[in-house]
């Protein structure tokens, strides 16, 4: 009874607070300030007609440097912790069948030159440099799941990741450099709808697909290892 | 089979006529983009991707490719016409089980495309290839001798696949 009254008394304080700031707010006036600011000016000031991919690198490239380090670092993070029971490895028992061995074959230079359109396209399409990483990685699984002897070489995955890592920072120290803020948009804003438009989005995109793609490979490739000792 | 070059050549070719695909339009900038990626992947992936390299591109080849796109449409329909009418007819006439059936295709890509053409064709789904021995699951079973069974399900595609498989 008492755990009753007292549920009720918090729903009544909950309830208050919420009808006194829905109250505060005038019906029918317009909230997304900031979401109609971005849709109005993107074109205008970044050259890209995707507006999402314009807030993602140049409005808050830095919080997209974040991210980058994020994933980077649950990568090896993930790397480090597998990295004790990666010794004793386990013959496989049974061979992939003949349609995903030779499937696999066909599909994996059409998924890279997919996962590269997307990243090229993000400043004009939906996707970019995350998704379109993930979809090179997605090609890699397929190996990796079909084919069980291959495996991608460690050294050039690191090599590669580290090159798109440092060149994103490098881009962004240019445009330090030129405009007097990190990751300023030092190129022109071309013409909308081309592909060489909006600046340096699509070289930042470039750069987070080729990370991302190497990243998640390496990342794939040391979980697959550790299944193999189970 | 075809040498490097010719390997490298054919990907490449594949690869820019997939991103003419992507990107549907031809202007200069995207033509030098999908050239660049497709000279890259290329690079990496032939050996992977292809073994005979441009002798893929025999016009014998290229056409009966693009008859066996239609022909196999054709089978498709009528395969999801039977299958509809199973599915729709109170008395429900399905069969289902397991066949042994032996392809005539000997080049591993043939297989796939065998394997493949049954399994998208409704009421016939491959469970396994080894060698030349398919298991295929037939949802109205008409003959369980491998001889007749092979005739019935992937004789079909193979009579139109050989010409340019092979």
């Amino acid at each position: 009874m008492i755990r009753k009254l007292f549920v009720l008394f918090l729903l009544v304080i909950v309830g208050f607070f919420l009808a006194s700031v829905v109250v505060s707010v005038p019906f029918g006036a317009e909230k997304t300030i900031v979401g109609r600011y971005y849709l109005n000016n993107t074109i205008g000031e970044t050259g890209g007609v995707n507006a999402v991919t314009s807030i993602v690198v140049l409005y808050r490239g830095f919080d997209t440097l974040g991210e980058v380090t994020v994933l980077f670092l649950a990568a090896t993070g993930l790397a480090a912790i597998l990295a004790n029971t990666r010794e004793k490895r386990k013959k496989h028992k049974e061979k992939p069948s003949l349609i995903m061995r030779v499937g696999t074959d066909y599909l994996f230079p059409a998924a890279i030159v997919f996962g590269s359109y997307i990243f090229l396209h993000g400043h004009l399409t939906p996707g970019g440099g995350f998704p379109g990483g993930v979809v090179i990685a997605s090609g890699f699984l397929m190996l990796f799941l079909a084919q069980w002897h291959y495996k991608a070489d460690e050294l050039w995955l690191k090599v590669i990741e580290s090159l798109a890592g440092m060149t994103y920072v490098l881009i962004g120290l240019i445009g330090l450099w030129k405009l007097g803020t990190f990751l300023g948009n030092f190129l022109g804003k071309g013409t909308p709808n081309m592909l060489l438009s909006a600046g340096i989005i699509p070289l930042i995109y470039i750069v987070i697909g080729i990370k991302v793609g190497s990243e998640m490979t390496g990342l794939l490739q040391n979980l697959r290892e550790t299944t193999e000792n189970e | 089979m075809g040498s490097r070059l010719s390997k490298f050549l054919y990907t490449a070719l594949v690869m820019f006529l997939l991103w003419l695909l992507l990107t549907s339009s031809f202007n200069v900038q995207e033509l030098v983009a999908g050239a660049v990626i497709a000279i890259l992947v290329a690079a990496f992936t032939h050996e992977r991707f292809t073994k005979k390299g441009l002798a893929n591109l025999h016009p014998k080849r290229v056409v009966c490719m693009f008859i066996y796109f239609f022909y196999f449409f054709w089978q498709m329909i009528k395969a999801n016409i039977d299958v509809a009418w199973r599915v729709i007819h109170p008395k429900m006439p399905i069969n289902p089980g397991i066949v042994h059936v032996k392809t005539k295709m000997k080049s591993d890509f043939g297989k796939l495309m065998v394997a493949n053409s049954i399994t998208l064709t409704p009421g016939t789904l491959t469970l396994e290839v080894l060698g030349d021995d398919m298991l295929i699951h037939w949802i109205d079973v008409k003959a369980t001798d491998v001889e007749t069974a092979s005739k019935m399900i992937p004789g079909v595609f193979e009579k139109c696949l050989k010409e340019f498989m092979e």
